[in-house]
This record gives C-alpha cells, structure tokens and sequence, in this order.
C-alpha cells in the first residue's frame, strides 16, 4: 500500500473510460499503454520482470512480442481451470490481429500494476460499468483506490472475461495494434490508414510491403499512446465467438502444468510440513504430545503454534506420520454448536423472532403484508442447505522461504497481491519484503480467495528459518478449512384467484454476496419482501461456486415451482406468464424446454424438473429429466440453455456450463458436512461424495447471444439452477417434495 | 459496501483495518534437527548399487506400463512393447502402428537417445504420438533407463 502515496504521472490526460484505462499509470490502475519503455513510468520496471526473454519486446503492460514475431498476453486472472487465461489473450489477440497460433500467455506477477479494478467495480456496483461518461472519472477513481486498498489482483465472480477482458485486454490489443501501425507508417513513410494488421503481420496494398509485428515493435512501444483504441464490433470478430483452442491444455496433458503444490524453492534443499489445525473453530491447542514423533524418522522440528500443530520433516509422508503420532488436548469451544441440528435451531430461532416482516429488508415491493392477507390461496415453504466444503483436487498448501527480512510464497491461490499483504502482516514485514508466484490452481471454487493457509506456511517458514513446503492433508482440507454455510429460508406466496403469484415474501439468515442473489427480479411479482435475518455461523465462511446464488436458487426455484403446482399450473407455463418484462429469460426458457421435448410423456417413474436462474450476468435455464424406478434418483439428461450476452469462446464457455451442472450436481446430490461435538464429521471423499462418471447425466447445452455488450460470466452461472430442476424433477416423478438438501439422503 | 467474493470478508477487514498486531511465534517448538543434517543415530545412506537403480527403475516404471508391456514377446498396448528396446531401431516390432513421426526418426534406442527422447518426447521427435510420456526428474528418467536396459532375454 505505501505506493499508493506517490501516483505516477502519464501525459494522458483525458478522463474518458477508455482513456482511463489506457492510461491506468495516472492511478496505477490497469495498462500503461503508449508511455514505452521510458525511464520513471512502470513499464521501464516491469520490462525486465515479465520480459526478460531474448528479444522480447514489451508493447504495454499486458502484451509482449519477441523476435520470432510470438506474441505474449501478461494475463493478471489466475487459472483454475475456468480457462480465463486463454480467453482473454483470445480477445486481447483479435483486437491486435495476431495469428493465434502465435500467442502465448503468461500470468501476471503479483505486482501493484496488474490490479483489476474493473473486477471489484463488477461486484460492487456492477451498474457503474455502464455509467456515462461524465461520471467517469469519479467511478474510475474510486474502484482503482478500492482495488488499491482491497489489494485487488482477483479472479472471483465470473468476471475475467467480461471485467478484465472487455475492459483491458481487447483496449490492450487495439491499441498495440495501433501502435504497431504507427511506428510501420513512419518507417514506411506512408499513412497510417493505408496500412492493415492481419496475421501477426502489417502490410501496406499499394506499395506492396509487409513485415511481421516483431519488426516494429521496439518503435512501437515508442509510440504515443492512443487516447481512445477503436475497437471492433461484432461483425468483425476474428476469433472472439469462435472455439479458438485453449493455451492451457497440452501442457495440461502432457503432465508439464505446473501447480502451486509442484512448487520447488530454487537451489534449496526442501523440506516438508503437515499440520494439524484445532478441531472446532475458535479453539486453541492447550496441551500437546510430541514425544513419540519426535523420535520419528525425517522428523526435523515439531511446532505448537497455537491455532495449529504442525511437524516439518525431510518428506511429506514422514511429517505426517509423524504428526498422526502426536496426541494433544484443546481448549474448550465458545460456540455452543455441537451438532447440525444445533445450528438449524439458531437458525429457526432467529426466523422466528423475524417473523412476517422482520429482518433487515433487501427488496420491498407493493405491499407483500397485504397481499398475502387478500390472497384467494396462500402457501408457505422452508427449506434448509448444509454447509459445504470446496473440495478442490489440490489440497491447500504454500511453500516459504523467510530469509534476511523477505519472503517469497509459492502457492495457488485466487488473491495474490491480498496473500502477499496478509503474509507481511503475520510476518511484521513491508508487502514489498515478500514476494508472491502464483502458478495454476489445482481448483480454486472460492477457497483460494482466502488466505488463512499462506499465512500458516509464512508463520511456519519463519519458525524454522529454512525453506518449507506446506500441505494440508485431503482431511484436514475437508474438515479444518472455510465453508460455504448452512442456510435456512421461509417463504410464502399469495396466488391471486387466475393462478398468478401476486405476493412473495422471504426471509433467510445468510446473505454474502452477490446482492442481488436472494432476489429473481426477472419474474414479474407485484408484491415482494425480501428480507435477510442474520444468524451466525459455527464454521467459518468462504465463497463457494455461485456463492449465495448456490443456495438462494434452490430456495427460490423450488418455492415458484410450488406455487406453479398450487396453482395447478404447468410449471413452464406459470414462469414464462411471469417474464413478460424479461424477453431474454423467456428466450432462454423457451430454448431449454424445447432442448428437453417438455411436455412430451414420460415412462412411469420418471420427471421432468426446470429452473431458471440468473447469476453473474449470465440466464442460464436447465431441464433435467430422473429416473426415479429404482428408489433413488438417477439423471439421464440436463439440458441447458444460457445467454451470456455472448460467448467469447463458446467451447470454452459450454465446458463452464457442463462443469457447474456436475459440480452443483454433487453439492445437490450428496454434498453434506455436517457436525459432531463441534467438529466437521467428513473427513475425505468416501464419506465426502462426488458425483461419478456413471451417475453423470447426458448435458447439452445451448448459447444464446442476446446482448454483445452486456457480456455475463461462465465460471459459476451453471450452477445455481441444477439442484432446483432436480429437486423439482423429482417431485414430478414422484409427489414427493425435497426441501432440504442433500437431496440423495431423502431416499436411503 | 456489502461482503464481496471477489472481496473475502476476512481478507478485506485484514487489509482495510491497516496495522495490526502481528501473527503470534510458537508456543512450543522442538528443534530435533537441521534439513540435510543425517539423523544421529541413521546409518548415511550409501551411493545407490547398480541393482538398486533397476529396481528403483521398476518401481518408477509403473506409471509408463500404463500404455508399454515389458514381457518378453507380450502384446503392445497403446505403445509398443518395451523388452529389448535398448539397442533396437524405431518401428521396427512388428504389429505395432507408429507414429509416421517415430519411424521415420531413424533412430536407434540407445540409452543416450532414450535420456533424450524421455527428458522431452515432443522436443526430440516432433509429432510422436507419446503425448504424456515426459520424465522430467534427470534420476528418475536414468533409473527407468537402467531398467528398460535391463530388460533382456
């Protein structure tokens, strides 16, 4: 933070959005675009850090060519598999007309000039994106202090693509492109209209020359820097919309992807740490037995550091063999929660004490009191969701070096420059002192947006003065970390005497983020109170996939397929009544019910569900069909139509959509961490189920483009309707209502 | 402003709240040695034997008999069988379909081709079909060519 006090200066003064963005060095924002190489701006420090190879040339901030005419995208999202970082150097390529087959990626270093403002503005007051003009500057500046202050480098929110992407890397590209012109018009002596970027190439009709990009790129990044880069419509897309095929995936098959847990310190010999957090949050290590581990072999320093036990040994297996040895005493929880059943109770009695219109009021519309008492039918729902644990592939871990006042952290993790800050902090450090790689995320889902496990290993690394490697085992990632919480809601609706829902009013005790996500604005209800009684929570809280969209949905599209069944009503037919304000989510509804045949019979035992969500930007309508013949519930298709305003990459895109229905899938399906004296009962996957590839459904999915410049996200949007159109599914085929999740535990 | 996910809640408070007291040292820390040290009473570990390093090849090997059969006159998986390949010329085990890559390389597996060859598959022969076959650990790759060596008669 303590560069914030001196913001560098660029001769790019106007303040338009754009002009912002390409002149993010006023603000320390996002591109420093056309201020070269020339010494006391950023680009003169970050030349040597992010292109130090032979003969590369770094254009602006965010892309790079070397001599052989290879063009690289410095892409600051990290990678976890949603495929951001192809994705944006997709878009960054078309706007320079770089031939694909020439571009690389590299992913930014955790440095305050690869901030992403436009992430946290997404988030925070997503309707600033499109705010006018003259508001520009007031928005820009804000969101870049907030990024500043908040150490906002971020991958969260399905937004890379449509914050970063949009906003920075297609503005990148453009103008590079631009530069590149500039400086081939000059050496050429010819206009700078007469001459096209096509291929990686520059080439000039009428007097017939043409070189590679790589020829003019030292003089390019000479160039003054364009105030405004004209960027392309639609009908002039190259690769954006098209399958270009991701940069990631042959080092991903052929095994050379490197992971945060692949991490090796240099020239260090290394050495290994398991840990053992307290069983129940809150608690404290009061007595420990290490006497018999200390004879262990490999053990090199055995740690109580309070919160933690942790054993550091010549190899991981030996750490914690040697930890499983140590035998210790805690002191005792403050929280009463002892069990599952404890922590619905609080949560009970906190709605309880909301009743009808308490709570803090989220959506207040027409009078919902009243048109609940006028209804010609009332109805009323509670629905429950457990805590959840991510239960990414790689395990949390960080490797350190404390040495000579620094650090230096390998580890996965969505917020590299907020690890860096939390780790100074822990370590009585400047965050100039300690230095962050972050290498690909073996699964990120939320976890890695917090940073309790970067600080451990820092705590560690400092303890024992040489290089350590720490890894949680897959039971302590399943039982000691941060959780998507448990949730409880009650909602009632007042059907007027036609059918049409015309009062809802929920109340509900969790509500992180996004805002919006207790609501379905979409659906045309006269009457609305939305309200949100806060109860705490026993385990420690961690954005999971979707977020609160991953419980809300659940509760929100099985309550409106209540009330279409109340009704009596087809329940496609009661939602598509209710989006006469919302032409895209009944063009996406309407896309997914004729992807299903919906309508058509079915064999005995089976049933159609449906849900309609929309999440980050994106509407995302999915159909799934079970089987419910032999007492348990078996899907044979999902069907899936979303519009995300339009697919950057629609390979890439439906990939997302396929991986949240399976993700959400298994949340829906299985997913339960429940509690025993306090502590998490789940303690790895045979008792933490995934969904298996026989148990996988047939998942089509569909894009719609309904709005090229109103672009939505791909990470998460999948998610949220799936456990809904099962749930809803389910009660087709059978009568029978699911209102808590898991689902599959309601049928053993 | 609202708890954000692209903003975690903790993270954030951490930050904005500036100075802090710092992380606390250990409660209790039991130094029984330092990394590289040998152990007091460990017998040192000796050069490995030459016997040792074919089994050490076996044993790595496991993950390559995912796709190669080593018996002698066993039938090729997804890649051609293994026993004898030290000294043999590429495509020529019969029943096998190469890669036009592979066998038109002209190479003769010598345990100086194969070091190539593993430490970057596509490097050495562009176009090979063993897209997953890299050893990237220089002991490992020369353990498992010592065993491939070993496989004879």
């Amino acid at each position: 933070m303590n560069d914030m006090t001196k913001p560098p200066r660029s001769r790019a003064a106007k303040w338009t959005r754009r002009g912002f963005i390409g002149a993010g060095v006023l603000t320390g924002g996002a591109l420093v675009i056309g201020v070269g190489m020339r010494p006391g701006n950023p680009v003169a420090k970050l030349g040597p850090v992010v292109a130090g190879g032979k003969g590369e040339q770094l254009i602006n901030s965010w892309l790079k060519i070397d001599a052989d005419n290879v063009v690289t995208a410095i892409v600051p999202h990290c990678e976890m598999g949603q495929g951001a970082h192809s994705a944006l150097a997709q878009m960054l390529a078309d706007e320079l007309e770089a031939d694909w087959s020439l571009v690389r990626v590299m992913q930014a270093p955790a440095d305050g000039n690869y901030l992403v403002p436009d992430t946290i503005r997404a988030f925070v007051a997503p309707g600033t994106l499109d705010a006018p003009d003259w508001l520009e500057p007031t928005w820009n500046g804000l969101f870049t202090r907030i990024a500043r202050l908040a150490d906002g480098m971020i991958t969260g929110g399905s937004s890379s693509v449509r914050s970063t992407g949009q906003h920075t890397m297609r503005i990148a590209g453009a103008a590079a492109r631009q530069m590149l012109i500039g400086a081939a018009a000059q050496e050429w002596g010819v206009p700078a209209a007469e001459i096209t970027a096509a291929n990686s190439m520059l080439s000039h009709k009428a007097s017939g020359r043409s070189a590679p990009f790589a020829k003019f790129a030292a003089a390019a990044a000479e160039q003054d820097m364009p105030q405004t880069p004209v960027l392309k419509q639609p009908k002039d897309y190259r690769l954006m919309g098209t399958d270009a095929p991701r940069l990631d995936i042959p080092a991903k098959v052929n095994g050379t992807a490197s992971f945060g847990i692949d991490a090796k310190v240099p020239g260090e010999t290394m050495s290994y740490a398991a840990v053992r957090r307290v069983p129940v949050p809150g608690t404290r290590v009061a007595k420990m037995d290490a006497s018999q581990a200390k004879g262990m072999p490999g053990v090199l320093q055995i740690l109580n550091m309070g919160d933690f036990i942790a054993v550091v040994a010549d190899s991981y297996w030996q750490a914690q063999q040697a930890l499983n040895a140590i035998t210790a005493e805690y002191t005792k929880a403050e929280s009463p929660v002892r069990s599952g059943a404890d922590q619905f109770a609080r949560f009970a009695a906190v709605l309880d004490k909301a009743g009808e219109s308490g709570g803090k009021a989220v959506v207040t519309r027409g009078d919902a009191k009243a048109a609940l008492a006028g209804a010609a039918k009332r109805i009323s729902a509670e629905y429950q969701a457990p805590y959840l644990a991510h239960a990414p592939l790689e395990p949390m871990n960080a490797t350190v070096r404390v040495k000579d006042g620094r650090c230096e952290i390998w580890t996965s993790t969505q917020v590299p420059l907020m690890a860096r800050s939390a780790a100074a902090k822990a370590l009585g450090l400047s965050a100039d002192d300690v230095t962050v790689h972050h290498p690909l995320l073996g699964g990120g889902f939320g976890r890695r947006l917090e940073v309790d496990y970067v600080v451990m290993a820092a705590r560690i690394g400092q303890a024992t003065g040489f290089p350590v490697k720490m890894i949680w085992s897959r039971e302590e990632d399943l039982q000691k970390g941060l959780f998507r919480c448990a949730d409880l809601s009650r909602i009632a609706g007042g059907l007027d005497a036609q059918g049409r829902l015309v009062a809802y009013s929920s109340v509900f005790t969790q509500r992180h983020d996004p805002a919006d996500a207790c609501d379905c604005a979409f659906y045309d209800i006269p009457n609305k109170s939305i309200r949100h009684a806060e109860s705490d929570l026993h385990l420690p809280f961690a954005a999971f996939r979707s977020v609160d969209h991953s419980q809300q949905a659940f509760f929100i599209e099985s309550f409106i397929d209540e009330a279409a069944h109340a009704a009596a009503r087809d329940p496609l037919e009661f939602r598509l009544a209710m989006l006469g304000q919302s032409p895209r989510h009944k063009a996406v509804l309407e896309k997914a019910a004729a992807m299903a045949g919906w309508g058509k019979p079915l064999a005995a035992g089976h049933g159609r569900g449906l849900a309609l969500v929309e999440s980050f930007g994106t509407i995302v309508a999915e159909v799934v069909e079970v089987d419910m013949t032999k007492g348990k519930p078996r899907l044979t298709n999902v069907w899936c139509a979303a519009d995300p305003g339009f697919a950057m990459n629609p390979d890439g895109f439906r990939n997302q959509m396929e991986g949240g229905i399976v993700f959400g899938l298994t949340a829906a399906l299985y997913g339960e961490i429940s509690l025993k004296d306090g502590a998490v009962e789940q303690s790895n996957f045979h008792d933490y189920q995934m969904v298996r590839m026989d148990e996988c459904p047939a998942i089509a999915v569909e894009i719609i483009n309904g709005d090229h410049q109103k672009l939505g996200g791909a990470g998460e949007p999948g998610l949220p309707p799936i456990a809904p159109a099962l749930a809803n599914a389910v009660f087709a085929a059978t009568g029978k209502r699911i209102r808590a999740l898991p689902l599959a535990k309601q049928f053993v | 402003m609202h708890r954000s996910a692209a903003i975690p809640a903790t993270a954030l408070a951490l930050i904005l709240a500036g100075c802090g007291s710092k992380a606390e040292a250990p409660v209790e820390q039991i130094v029984v040695r330092q990394p590289g040290q040998p152990a007091a009473s460990a017998p040192t570990a000796a050069a490995p034997a030459a016997g040792d390093l074919v089994a050490a090849g076996k044993a790595a090997f496991a993950v390559c008999a995912a796709c190669h059969s080593v018996e002698p006159g066993g039938a090729s998986g997804i890649g051609p069988n293994l026993h004898g390949v030290v000294g043999r010329a590429v495509g020529t085990l019969a029943g096998f379909t190469y890669s036009k890559a592979m066998s038109g390389s002209g190479i003769t597996w010598s345990e100086a081709e194969l070091q190539a060859f593993l430490a970057n598959p596509s490097a050495k022969v562009p176009g090979t079909a063993m897209a997953a076959g890299q050893v990237a650990d220089a002991q490992r790759r020369a353990a498992i060519i010592a065993y491939l060596a070993s496989l004879k008669h």
